[in-house]
């Protein structure tokens, strides 16, 4: 994996990644993100959490340059994602949520091909090893298991060695064996200077590996802090994300969440 | 050059292992090459069968792979989110393109020559062959059907996409001169046949190997609707859903 060697305590530094100031997105009359400024630093996972349709798809999906904003201002690594979109991709990973692999390639090849577009930066046989996949090798991707077609999904954002990865809802669908492995991955690359902009609606698991926490209600933000500042404000009776969420979002536990 | 090449070899392989888009673009136009040589149902202008047969059948070839099978591929592609997830890389736009276009030419090259082999052992002996010229008219009916397909694949959901390429598909088979020549449609039909790209194509193959000049009217209309529909598909195309 990549070294970032500016200013890295313990893995994290306080590089900006990426930046964020007043998105907007809409769609139609919908606004899915309403006016959001954020920065991500190299070195951490932040952990971007919410309740389905609070806008954290929308928001990685412009921050890795897949969908426009309606106003605002988004820098990756120096970079506007939309316009130096070529020169952001050979720097970046993406895991999107649908997985965007034809269901006839098999394994091995779709990842050696991801390996090619990105330079061969890495192996694929390594790469395939490391997310437990290599038996699987010449597997097509309808026949893989949802939890194989996610850990698929996370090599080809892998074979970018990427300074910045974009993950959204990794662990969606994935059994207890296959978190750990993903968690693993993905605390791994924080180490190595990467930052991680993980997207989910598992709070539990975002609790695991967050260093820093964006939560999203109806498209705003409504907590930007490290995970451990929230953790301390919140009181020593509410440690858990979910209940500063329910706290913070005015949910009761017996209120579905919109 | 090797990001290209990776994704040239990519296409080929999702292409030669989807049965169906082999049986559209290779099997269908070969049967009905043997069938209606050896049937003596269809009005051939006085022709032979296979003489007749013969260039509408290659025009049926590139319609097939360069609309058919592109624009079906396409659809899933974008359906899939494939070409979403490819824009997160460094591929970029005019290689996957380039990607396509040179994967459509080498299954038309197999197509073409695997035709001639068939057309040539039931008796097919053209009038006259212009290299250049039958060149210019299949990259010119490529460019058209490319464009047709990718404007379908580009807008539709995938589903409905499949629907309207395979439904386009026969009509401008049975409209296109392909194996009933235009003039024994009814006048109606006919006037609007004669300005379909498949009768166009069609029309230009004939002249091409009937060893007579082409016909510059059929020319520029082919060249309008490649134009057209490659314009169309560059400015409509969605990338995904």
């Amino acid at each position: 994996m990549r070294t970032v060697m500016v200013m890295i305590i313990s893995g994290q530094s306080n590089e900006i990644a990426l930046s964020v100031r007043n998105l907007i997105v809409d769609y139609g009359d919908l606004r899915a993100v309403n006016d959001i400024s954020f920065d991500v630093y190299a070195g951490q996972v932040t952990v971007v959490i919410g309740p389905n349709g609070a806008g954290k798809t929308s928001t990685i999906e412009v921050c890795s340059g897949v969908r426009a904003a309606t106003s605002g201002s988004v820098v990756v690594l120096g970079l506007d994602p939309k316009k130096d979109r070529a020169k952001l991709n050979q720097q970046i990973g993406v895991m999107l949520q649908d997985g965007g692999v034809y269901p006839s390639a098999r394994v091995f090849e779709v990842v050696a091909h991801y390996c090619n577009l990105f330079g061969n930066k890495t192996d694929a046989t390594k790469l395939l090893k490391s997310v437990d996949l290599l038996a699987q090798s010449k597997t097509t991707w309808r026949k893989l298991s949802g939890g194989e077609k996610q850990r698929l999904s996370l090599a080809l954002a892998l074979a970018a060695e990427p300074r910045v990865a974009f993950l959204d809802e990794p662990t969606s669908g994935v059994d207890i064996f296959g978190r750990d492995l993903i968690r693993g991955i993905v605390r791994q690359l924080a180490e190595s200077g990467c930052a991680v902009i993980l997207a989910t609606h598992e709070l539990d698991e975002a609790q695991r590996v967050a260093d820093h926490v964006l939560m999203f209600q109806h498209g705003s933000l409504i907590a930007n802090s490290p995970l451990r500042e929230l953790q301390d404000s919140a009181g020593s009776s509410t440690r858990s994300l979910e209940e500063i969420f329910r706290s913070l979002a005015n949910i009761s536990k017996t209120t579905e969440p919109r | 050059m090797k990001i290209y090449y990776s994704q040239l070899r990519q296409e080929l392989t999702v292409m030669a292992r989807n049965g169906e888009q082999l049986l559209l673009i290779i099997g269908i136009p070969v049967l009905l090459l043997i069938f209606f040589s050896k049937i003596d149902v269809l009005p051939t202008d006085g022709q032979s069968n296979i003489n007749f047969l013969m260039p509408g059948i290659l025009g049926l070839a590139v319609m097939s792979t360069a609309m058919v099978s592109l624009g079906i591929a396409t659809g899933f592609e974008r359906s899939y989110g494939v070409l979403r997830r490819l824009g997160t890389t460094p591929l970029g736009a005019k290689r996957l393109v380039m990607a396509k276009i040179v994967a459509i030419c080498c299954i038309e090259i197999v197509q073409l020559l695997l035709l001639t082999v068939v057309g040539w052992s039931l008796g097919w002996r053209p009038d006259g062959f212009n290299l250049l010229n039958s060149l210019m008219i299949l990259i010119l009916g490529t460019s058209c059907f490319a464009g047709i397909g990718l404007t379908l694949a580009g807008r539709l959901r995938a589903e409905v996409n499949l629907a309207a390429q395979n439904g386009l598909y026969l009509v401008l088979l049975l409209l296109g001169g392909i194996l009933i020549p235009n003039s024994e449609l009814p006048s109606g039909v006919a006037k609007i046949a004669k300005v379909l790209p498949s009768s166009l194509l069609s029309s230009l193959l004939r002249d091409a190997f009937g060893g007579i000049q082409i016909g510059i009217s059929a020319l520029v209309g082919l060249s309008a609707w490649a134009v057209a529909a490659c314009v169309v598909a560059i400015i409509s195309f969605k990338w995904s859903d």
